[in-house]
C-alpha cells in the first residue's frame, strides 16, 4: 500500500531505505522486552500516591502520624520532603518548565489545584498496605471554587489558581493577578492593510478538547537509593537524562549520584517528557532504604498527567479572488491546566507556517485552569491551531469555488520563503507533498452517497540538540552501538543502518542498545521529531571516527602514512600511488590487531545537533456521515508528508499512520468529560474512547523525499507532522459532505446531528 | 482499582456447584466467563466472599435441539453461539448478534447466560431473547423452573432469578417459514455497548408484518418491548405511513434516561432512525426472497 514520491534512487545506499527487520521485533513479540514496571528489585517496597479529591483546594494541614504507624508502611513524604524551588523558566523539549512548579506538580504544596493533584506518597511492603496507609492519611482541605473552562479562566472575577500571576508579555505590566500566565504574539506585515486588500474575508471560531496521549503503558519507575546516596532509577520515559535533571534538581542531589536507565517504552508521545512518580520513589527509597517500585493506574494516567490543551482558538484569513492570501490574522487561547506552560508558544508559531503571507498577526494566551497540567503531545500546540487556520483556507476556497490545493499551491511555502514565525525556510517539501495529494488516486476517486472529502495540511518545526553516541568496534569485528534516545519510533534500527551504511558492513554485525546516563555524554530527549536526526548524525559521526581510526592502524601496520589509506566498503587498503601494495583489510582484521596497534577502537560523538529541517504533510480524507444518527465514519484516508529522507520507511509510515489515527481520535471522539464538581468523569479507556483498529480505515501513506541537506542522510523527522491535519482533513470532509462547517472538536454523532438539524432548518444543509 | 480479597472454588459438576455455593453462603457468586464479573470486582461495585467457578460445569454447555427448540447451554461462549450451525439455521438472530458485542478477546470468554444474567441493559443478547420470546431455564438445588425473556429481565442488571437459582440454559423457538428477524446498534465506537439498539422479529407476509416483536436495549433499565410500535405495525403492510406511525408510538414506549452519550430526546430520535432501518431490513430480506 505504499508508493513513493522523489524517492532517492535505492540503488545509491544498501540499507538505508531498505526494510530491515527490526531490531526490537523479537522480544517484543515474544514478550521478553522489559517496560517500566517489569523490573523487580530485591526487597522492593511499593509505593502510591495519595492524590487530591479536590479541582481546588488549600491544604491546611496534612497529618500522616497514622498512615507512618502501620505496621509495613516504611516511608511517607509529603510536601514537607521537597525543599521549594525559585520561578525560572527552562526549556524541555518543546515546552519549557519552571522548577516552581514542577515541584509543585510532582507534589501539592500550598495548594492542590486539580483533581488527582499529589498530597503525598507512601511506600510500603505490599500494595494493599500501602493502599490501607493512604486512607490513613488526614487532609485537611479548605476547598476552594474552581474553574476548568479556558474562556472562564479568562474572565474577571475567575478563581485564580495563583494569587501572584501577573501576565508576561503585556506591557505595561497588569497590576492585577489573573490565570493567564503569558501572551504571545508573532507575524509580520501590516494586516489591517492587508484585510484592506481583501476581496473575501472568513472568520470564524473554534473549540478543540484536550486529549490524552494515550500511550498504552502507563507511568511506572523503579528507584533505588543506597545508604551513600547513590540513587539508581529505572523508568519508562522519553529521555532518561531529563529525569535525572529533575530528579537531581528537586531532590537537591548531585547529578553524578543519580543513573538513570531507560525502560523499553510503551507508547510516549510527548508524554513521558516530565517527571511524575519518579522523585517521589527517590524521596520514599532514600527514606525506607529499599527500593521503591510506582506504578500508575490508567485512572491516575488520566487524572494526572498530561493530557495536550483544550483550546479556544479565533481566526481572519482575507484573499483575493484569485486565491491569493493577503493576510492572516489568529487568536490562540490554550489551557495551561494548573501550571503557566500550555504549547500556546509552538501553537501560535505553527499557525500560518505552511503558507507565504505578507501579513500575519497571532497572539497566544496560556491560560491556567483546574486540570492536570498539559504536556507535551505529538507536534504540541500545532494540531489546534492548524486545525483552525486549515479549516478557514478550506472555507475560502470552496467559497471561491477554488480548488482546495490549488488554493494551497498558490499560497505555498517554499525555499526561502519568511516564515510568520520569523526565519526563512531551506530547501521544504510542502509544495511536493501538494502536488503529490493533486496526482494521488485519491483525490480523483468519486465519492459515494453521504460522502465527502476534505484535504488539509500541516507543519512541524523538528528540533536537534544535544546528543551523545558510542560506537565500539568488537574484538571479531562487530560493533556495539549505544544511543541516549529512548526508542519509540524505529530509532535502533534506523541508527543501525545509518552505522552499517557508514562503515559497509552487514547490519547483523552492529548490536545495538539505549545507554543509561552513566554510559554516554548528556542526550536530550525523544522528542520534537530529533531522535533519528540527532542520533542519526551522531551515529554517523561516531562510524567515521571508527573509520578514521580504522585507517590510522592500518596505515601503522603498513608503515604508510595515514593519508595513503582509504576505507571502501567494509575494509581499508592503500590508496593513490600505493594501491595494491599490502592486501585490503577488512574491519574484522582490524578489530583482531586493535590491541597490538593502539588498543580498543571506538567512535564516540558528542554533538549538538543543528539544521533540524521541518517536515510539512497534506492529508486527504473521506468521511462518510449518516445522516439520521450524525456518525461520522472515515472511510478512506491518504497521508502524505516529506521525510527528507526515509531511513526505514516502515517506520515513517508507522509514524503517518499512528499519527493519524489518533487525529481520528482527537476529531471524532476523544474527549474529557468535566461533571459540575470538577472531577473528570471518564477516566479510562472504556469512556475516552481512543480510537480502535476497526473504527480506522486502512491508512494509505505516500513518503516524499526532499532531503534535508544538514543531516549526513537528509532526514528531517517524521514523528509529529503526521497528527497536524487530520482534524482539518476530517472536518473539510464533513463540510464537503454536509455543507455544515464543524469547529467544535470532537466531532461527535450528538454535535453532527444537532449542527445538520439546524442546517436543514435554515435550508443550508446539503443532506 | 484491584478486586478485593475473595476465596475461590471451581466446581467440577452442577450438583458439585451448588454445594459449593450452598456452603459458602449467599455472599457468594457465580463465575462464568467474567468478562463483566471481574471487572465490577476490580471496580469494587461488588464485592463478594467467595466466587464459585461453573465455567467447567459440563451440564452447563453445549447447543442441543430439542423439540421444535434450540437449547443453548449458559456456558456457550459468544464465539460459539456465532460459530454454531444450529443457531445459524434456527435462530439467525443470535448469530447476527454475535459480532456486535465487544471485541474478540470478551467473545471468546463471554458466556450466554452470564450476558443474561448479569442484565445489562445495553447488552445484545438479552434484548434477542425477549424478541425471540425464549425461556429461561432455571435451576436451584432441588429443581428446574421456566421464566419466559420477558419476565427475567426486572430492572437495571437485575433478574427474576432467586438467590440460589442459576441459569442452566436458555431454550428459544425455531424460526418459523417466512419469519425474519434482524438486530442493528448503534456504537460511539465499535465493540462498544451501544449508545441505541434494536432487535425484531416478525413473520413476513408480502410486505405485510405478522405478530411483529420489537425490542430496543440501551434505552432503558432493560430490554424494552415497545408494545405501541409493534401494535401500529401489525397486520399492516410495512408502508411509510405505517412506518412514521410506528416511530411516533415509540413516544409512549420508551423513556430514555440521559447519559454521557446524549440527551433522552437524541436517544429516542436514534431509537427512531433504527425502527425504520430494521423495518427496511427485514422487509428488503422479504423482498429479496420472492424476486
Ligand atoms: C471490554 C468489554 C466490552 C463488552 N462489550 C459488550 C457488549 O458490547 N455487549 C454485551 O452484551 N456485552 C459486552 N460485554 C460483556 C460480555 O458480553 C460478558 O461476557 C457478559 O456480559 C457476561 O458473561 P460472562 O460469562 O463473562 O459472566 P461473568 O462475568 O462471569 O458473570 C457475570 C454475572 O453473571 C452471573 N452469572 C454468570 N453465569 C451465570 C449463570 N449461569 N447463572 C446465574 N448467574 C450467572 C455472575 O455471578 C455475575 O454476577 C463486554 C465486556 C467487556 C470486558
Amino acid at each position: 500500500m505504499q508508493e513513493k514520491v522523489k524517492d532517492a534512487p535505492s540503488s545509491q545506499f544498501k540499507w538505508v531505505g531498505t526494510r530491515a527487520v527490526r531490531p526490537d521485533g523479537v522480544d517484543k513479540v515474544t514478550g521478553r522486552a522489559r517496560f517500566g514496571a517489569d523490573l523487580a528489585m530485591p526487597g522492593q517496597l511499593v509505593g502510591k500516591v495519595l492524590r487530591s479529591p479536590h479541582p481546588h483546594a488549600r491544604i491546611r494541614a496534612i497529618d500522616v502520624s497514622a498512615a507512618a504507624n502501620l505496621p509495613g508502611v516504611k516511608a511517607v513524604v509529603t510536601r514537607d520532603d521537597f525543599k521549594d524551588q525559585p520561578s525560572e523558566f527552562i526549556p524541555a523539549g518543546e515546552m519549557m518548565i519552571n522548577y516552581r512548579d514542577v515541584v509543585r506538580n510532582v507534589m501539592a504544596r500550598e495548594k492542590a489545584l486539580y483533581e488527582g493533584h499529589p498530597i503525598a506518597a507512601v511506600a510500603a511492603t505490599s500494595t494493599s498496605i500501602a493502599k490501607q496507609a493512604l486512607k490513613l492519611i488526614k487532609v485537611d482541605y479548605e476547598v476552594l471554587p474552581h474553574v476548568i473552562d479556558v474562556v472562564d479562566a479568562m474572565q474577571p472575577g475567575a478563581p485564580l489558581l495563583h494569587e501572584d500571576m501577573i501576565t508576561a508579555g503585556v506591557e505595561p505590566a497588569p497590576k492585577t493577578p489573573s490565570n493567564v500566565a503569558k501572551r504571545v504574539e508573532f507575524g509580520h506585515g501590516d494586516v489591517a492593510a492587508g484585510f484592506a486588500q481583501a476581496e473575501i474575508i472568513v472568520e470564524r471560531a473554534f473549540t478543540t478538547k484536550p486529549v490524552h496521549q494515550g500511550y498504552i503503558e502507563p507511568h511506572a519507575c523503579v528507584a533505588s537509593v543506597s545508604e551513600d546516596g547513590q540513587a539508581d532509577v529505572w523508568v519508562t520515559t522519553q529521555g532518561h537524562w531529563i529525569v535525572r535533571a529533575h530528579c537531581a534538581r528537586l531532590l537537591g542531589w548531585d547529578v553524578g549520584k543519580v543513573r538513570v536507565t531507560a525502560a523499553e517504552i510503551g507508547g510516549g508521545f510527548g508524554g513521558k517528557t516530565v517527571v511524575y512518580l519518579e522523585p517521589l520513589a527517590l524521596a520514599l527509597s532514600k527514606k525506607a532504604r529499599r527500593p521503591v517500585k510506582m506504578v500508575m493506574t490508567r485512572e491516575e494516567v488520566f487524572r494526572a498527567s498530561g493530557p495536550t490543551s483544550g483550546a479556544h482558538v479565533h481566526v481572519k484569513i482575507g484573499a483575493r479572488k484569485d486565491g491569493r492570501i493577503v493576510a492572516g490574522e489568529a487568536e490562540l487561547k490554550y489551557q495551561a491546566g494548573a501550571f503557566a506552560g500550555s504549547p500556546v508558544q509552538p501553537g501560535a508559531m505553527c499557525a500560518f507556517a505552511p503558507y507565504d503571507l505578507e501579513n500575519v498577526k497571532v497572539v497566544g494566551y496560556d491560560v491556567v485552569t483546574n486540570r492536570p497540567k498539559v504536556a507535551a503531545y505529538r507536534a504540541p500546540g500545532g494540531p489546534i491551531s492548524e486545525f483552525a487556520v486549515e479549516s478557514v483556507i478550506d472555507e475560502i476556497a470552496r467559497k471561491l469555488g477554488m480548488d482546495p490545493i490549488a488554493l494551497r499551491l498558490k499560497n505555498a511555502a517554499k525555499q526561502g520563503t519568511r516564515a510568520a514565525y520569523g526565519p526563512k525556510f531551506g530547501p521544504i517539501g510542502f509544495v511536493e507533498t501538494l502536488e503529490a495529494a493533486k496526482a494521488h488516486a485519491h483525490w480523483r476517486t468519486p465519492l459515494q452517497k453521504n460522502q465527502g472529502r476534505g484535504v488539509a495540511s500541516g507543519f512541524w518545526f523538528n528540533i536537534g540538540g544535544e546528543t551523545s553516541v558510542s560506537l565500539q568496534l568488537n574484538e571479531d569485528g562487530t560493533l556495539s552501538l549505544t544511543a541516549g534516545t529512548p526508542d519509540i519510533g524505529g530509532l535502533r534500527a534506523s541508527l543501525c543502518m545509518m552505522a552499517a551504511e557508514e562503515l559497509g558492513v552487514d547490519l547483523d554485525r552492529i548490536r545495538v542498545q539505549i545507554g543509561d546516563t552513566g554510559q554516554l555524554g548528556y542526550n536530550f530527549l525523544t522528542g520534537g521529531s530529533r531522535a533519528t536526526f540527532s542520533s542519526g548524525m551522531a551515529t554517523v559521526e561516531a562510524a567515521r571516527e571508527v573509520i578514521k581510526e580504522a585507517c590510522k592502524r592500518a596505515a601503522k601496520l603498513w608503515e604508510l602514512p595515514e593519508d595513503a589509506v582509504e576505507y571502501m566498503s567494509g575494509g581499508v587498503r592503500p590508496a593513490g600511488a600505493n594501491a595494491g601494495k599490502h592486501a585490503p583489510m577488512t574491519l574484522s582484521d582490524i578489530a583482531g590487531i586493535a590491541g597490538k596497534t593502539g588498543g580498543p577502537i571506538a567512535g564516540y560523538a558528542r554533538i549538538n545537533a543543528h539544521g533540524a529541517a521541518p517536515s510539512f504533510a497534506t492529508h486527504i480524507a473521506d468521511v462518510e456521515i449518516d445522516p439520521e444518527t450524525g456518525k461520522a465514519t472515515v472511510v478512506r484516508y491518504t497521508a502524505i508528508q516529506d521525510a527528507g529522507r526515509a531511513i526505514h520507511p516502515s517506520y515513517v509510515e508507522g509514524q503517518y499512520q499512528g499519527g493519524v489515527a489518533q487525529g481520528i481520535g482527537w476529531a471524532l471522539n476523544e474527549e474529557y468529560i468535566y461533571g459540575p464538581d470538577g472531577r473528570l468523569q471518564n477516566p479510562g479507556f472504556l469512556d475516552y474512547r481512543v480510537p480502535v483498529a476497526s473504527d480506522l480505515p486502512m491508512i494509505d501513506t505516500v513518503i516524499v523525499e526532499v532531503p534535508n541537506p544538514r543531516h549526513p542522510y537528509g532526514v528531517r523527522g517524521v514523528g509529529e507532522t503526521p497528527i497536524v491535519p487530520p482534524m482539518a482533513a476530517i472536518a473539510n470532509a464533513l463540510a464537503d459532505a454536509t455543507g455544515v462547517r464543524f469547529t467544535d472538536l470532537p466531532m461527535s454523532p450528538p454535535k453532527v446531528l444537532a449542527a445538520l438539524d439546524e442546517a436543514r432548518a435554515a435550508g443550508t444543509a446539503k443532506m | 482499582m484491584k478486586a478485593p480479597p475473595f476465596a475461590y472454588l471451581r466446581a467440577t459438576s452442577l450438583d458439585d456447584a451448588f454445594r459449593l455455593w450452598s456452603a459458602a453462603g449467599p455472599e457468594a457468586k457465580l463465575l462464568a466467563g467474567g468478562q463483566s464479573l471481574i471487572a465490577t470486582l476490580a471496580f469494587r461495585l461488588s464485592e463478594p466472599s467467595a466466587l464459585i467457578d461453573i465455567s467447567r460445569v459440563p451440564e452447563l454447555g453445549g447447543i442441543t435441539e430439542a423439540g421444535g427448540a434450540i437449547r443453548i447451554g449458559a456456558l456457550v461462549t459468544h464465539a460459539q453461539l456465532g460459530a454454531s450451525e444450529l443457531v445459524r439455521r434456527h435462530v439467525p438472530l443470535l448469530a447476527e448478534a454475535v459480532p456486535l458485542i465487544a471485541h474478540a478477546a470478551v467473545r471468546n470468554r463471554g458466556t450466554f447466560g452470564g450476558s443474561l444474567a448479569f442484565a445489562d441493559p445495553a447488552a445484545e443478547l438479552p434484548a434477542c431473547c425477549v424478541a425471540l420470546d425464549a425461556t429461561v431455564i432455571a435451576r436451584t438445588r432441588s429443581g428446574e423452573r421456566r421464566i419466559p425473556a420477558a419476565q427475567f429481565f426486572t430492572g437495571l442488571y437485575t433478574t427474576a432469578l432467586a438467590a440460589d437459582e442459576l441459569i442452566a440454559a436458555v431454550e428459544l423457538p425455531q424460526a418459523r417459514p417466512g419469519e425474519r428477524s434482524t438486530i442493528i446498534e448503534l456504537a460511539r465506537r465499535s465493540g462498544d455497548y451501544a449508545m441505541a439498539g434494536i432487535a425484531v422479529r416478525a413473520k413476513i407476509a408480502g410486505s405485510t408484518l405478522v405478530e411483529p416483536n420489537v425490542v430496543f436495549f440501551g434505552v432503558g433499565d432493560r430490554p424494552i418491548s415497545a408494545g405501541r410500535a409493534a401494535s401500529a405495525l401489525a397486520g399492516k403492510p410495512a408502508a411509510p405511513a405505517t412506518v412514521a406511525e410506528a416511530q411516533a408510538a415509540l413516544g409512549g414506549d420508551l423513556d430514555p434516561p440521559a447519559d454521557q452519550h446524549g440527551t433522552p430526546e437524541m436517544k429516542l430520535h436514534l431509537a427512531r432512525v433504527l425502527l425504520a432501518r430494521a423495518l427496511d431490513r427485514l422487509i428488503g430480506h422479504a423482498g429479496a426472497r420472492a424476486a
